[in-house]
């Protein structure tokens, strides 16, 4: 890694923006912002490492750009439109079919098996059980999980589990990855290696990726590093693309 | 895959599900036990019902309106002959009888005492059922000069088969009536003040005492009760047609007590099935309730993927259903298994208005079984409505730091 031609990354219209956003909660008679005016533009391909503090609003920013929260003022577009008027229906399904989510926590059914789980966005986008197969058994052989497909998630390490759950994220082909500390509970050795897959992927499949952590090591597989400080972001100068290796 | 999750989810926690599917079988087994009951109880008060009336009954009006006077209501041996030859030429009879009861006094040297007596001839008018439990020997056809007595009464007049007995009564014209009789076998009959008075006698004793050559009815005996009602309109054409001025009613026109047992046993069921459900209901609920709320975060993580509230909602509720069917189906099983094991101990008991104490066989079909298999599902379903509900509703942001 360390040049440009790494990175698959598509100038243009951003895919994923965010319009002054703020968020707020109430507690008790205090208002407290999670996010003061937010501008943020994510394009085809760009690989975002946003940093922070606990606290300073991360998760918050990601709950709104993946659309299961919304702002308490202005507006989150995907693909240019507007997501504020849409329905909690709509928004499920920009979800199902735009954009996929990687936990800090795995977040796996644990009755389904690895291929299950990785099976289970495609059966709410109701595809046909032939196609869902072939499908989840190319995504586990990229991911390097063919061997474990049957295996449940308490039979998995943390980082066979967070490879599933990018599987689960990426089966769907969105067009946005959106990782909340995807390596915090795993060893820096396998978190290395979750992130390498997560960069091959953003490499070979053209997707955006958005990885919030507190972690530095991460910081070094950013294309664009942002700091989100008292609800605010600032973009970084990442001095040309960083490299892991560097 | 939807009802794969729901069933590895119902066996998630093992203890909690054995606790719920043992209140479901067993709530399912006592529930299919009742109505097993309930069935046999209504068989036998059905065939106990076409013992004493037969499947379809032959009589003057003025009988069946209780409006007759003396026995000016009796029916002549030449409308006999012609109604017997008219029914037994018709599909699915099995026999007629001619009946003639009489009212009159018992009793021998010792004392006497009010006998109810009933004139009959031998016929094996319901299937597979003995009419009359009779110990000692059954009531010959002809003129016989023998009788069968109540337990009761033979008790209280202390004499036993073989014994010799006096019968008085009046004659269809009046006059003073009496005759002896031998007592060849004693009869049980479920009220006790009816075995109190009974005596049955061969019809065509009972008419040499009352000096008539008449009938007061022809019982007649289908092969299948369920056809009395469309025998009886066909019978009455043609006894129209042929200008016998006769009247017919069926089994179920004669037990007015048949109607009210059918109430009876339709809200004794119907008690029984809201127990159930009710029992069901509130054992499943909290635990559903649990089990559900410890799922909030996988829930919420399927809602992040795009699974919609109604999809999450109907998740739950199939796993409500699946707890509750497999439940159902172990209860199913199980009372086949107590219905069985009931059926051979061939325990009897005397149903209400029954001439002959019956070996309770409880029998289970598919249609029976249905209505607890639903009952069941649908209370288990009823308590997943509501943490169901609660669960898809809640919060996305808020139920995935659920712990």
């Amino acid at each position: 890694m360390g040049s440009d031609s790494r990175f698959c990354h598509v100038r243009g219209r951003p895919f994923l923006e965010a319009r002054d956003v703020t968020k707020t909660y109430q507690v008790g008679a205090e208002t407290v912002y999670a996010l003061r005016d937010v501008q943020f533009a994510a394009l085809q391909g760009d690989f975002v490492v946003i940093n922070g503090p606990s606290g300073s609003g991360k998760t918050t920013f990601l709950n709104l750009m993946s659309v299961i929260d919304r702002p308490t003022s202005g507006d989150v577009f995907i693909e240019g439109q507007s997501t504020s008027a849409k329905s909690e229906g709509q928004l499920a399904l920009l979800r199902k079919t735009k954009i996929g989510l990687v936990f800090q926590s795995f977040n796996l059914i644990p009755v389904l098996s690895a291929a299950e789980n990785v099976e289970y966005p495609l059966l709410l986008q109701k595809r046909p059980p032939a196609e869902r197969r072939t499908r989840v058994a190319a995504m586990l052989s990229e991911v390097g999980l063919d061997a474990l497909a049957r295996r449940r998630p308490n039979e998995l390490s943390g980082g066979q589990r967070q490879r599933v759950a990018i599987a689960r994220a990426l089966i769907t082909g969105p067009m946005i990855v959106l990782a909340d500390e995807p390596t915090a509970n795993l060893d820096s050795k396998t978190g290395e290696a979750v992130m390498d897959l997560m960069r091959r992927l953003n490499e070979e499949h053209c997707v955006t990726f958005i990885v919030v952590t507190h972690d530095p090591a991460v910081s070094r597989y950013a294309q664009r590093r942002v700091r989100i400080h008292d609800g605010q972001l600032i973009e970084e100068d990442v001095g040309g693309l960083a490299s892991p290796a560097s | 895959m939807e009802l794969k999750i729901a069933l590895r989810n119902v066996f998630r926690n093992r203890r909690r599900t054995a606790f719920s599917l043992t209140v479901i079988a067993v709530g399912t087994a006592v529930f299919l036990f009742v109505l097993a009951y309930v069935g046999e109880a209504l068989l036998s008060e059905r065939l106990s019902s076409a013992c004493e009336t037969g499947a379809v009954q032959v009589a003057d009006e003025r009988l069946f309106a209780s409006q007759a006077n003396g026995y000016d209501h009796l029916i002549s041996p030449e409308l006999q002959a012609r109604v017997v030859d008219l029914v037994t030429k018709r599909p699915g009879v099995l026999g007629t009888s001619l009946e003639l009861d009489f009212a009159g006094l018992i009793g021998d040297a010792n004392g006497s005492t009010l006998v109810v007596g009933r004139g009959l001839t031998p016929c094996d008018c319901v299937p597979n059922t003995t009419c009359y439990a009779i110990e000692g020997k059954p009531i010959s056809g002809g003129d016989a000069r023998e009788a069968v007595l109540g337990r009761r009464l033979a008790a209280k007049l202390g004499v036993d088969t073989g014994a010799s007995i006096n019968i008085a009564t009046g004659t269809v014209t009046g006059n003073f009536s009496a005759a002896t009789v031998t007592v060849v076998g004693q009869v049980s009959y479920s009220l006790g003040t009816v075995e109190e008075q009974l005596g049955l006698f061969p019809t065509g004793f009972v008419q040499h005492l009352l000096k008539t050559d008449g009938v007061e009815r022809i019982l007649i005996g289908l092969d299948d009760l369920n056809k009395a009602p469309q025998f009886a309109d066909e019978l009455r054409r043609a006894l129209a047609a042929e200008g016998i001025p006769l009247g017919v009613r069926t089994w179920q026109d004669l037990s007015t007590g048949y109607a009210s047992s059918q109430s009876f046993y339709a809200a004794f069921s119907g008690l029984a099935g809201i127990s159930v459900f009710a029992l069901v209901f509130f054992s499943v609920v909290e635990i559903l309730t649990i089990s559900f709320l410890e799922r909030t975060r996988e829930v919420a993580t399927t809602r992040a993927f795009g699974a919609t509230r109604w999809r999450v909602f109907r998740g739950f509720l199939l796993e409500g259903a699946a707890i509750g069917a497999i439940g159902a189906v172990i209860g199913v099983v199980l009372a086949s298994v107590l219905t069985l094991a009931f059926n051979a101990a061939r325990i009897t008991w005397m149903p209400p208005g029954s001439a002959v104490p019956q070996a309770i066989h409880l029998s289970l079909s598919l249609s029976t079984a249905l209505v607890p298999l639903v009952t069941v599902i649908l209370a288990t379903v009823a308590s997943s409505v509501y943490p169901a509900w609660k669960n898809a509703r809640s919060s996305v942001v808020k139920a995935l730091q659920a712990v």
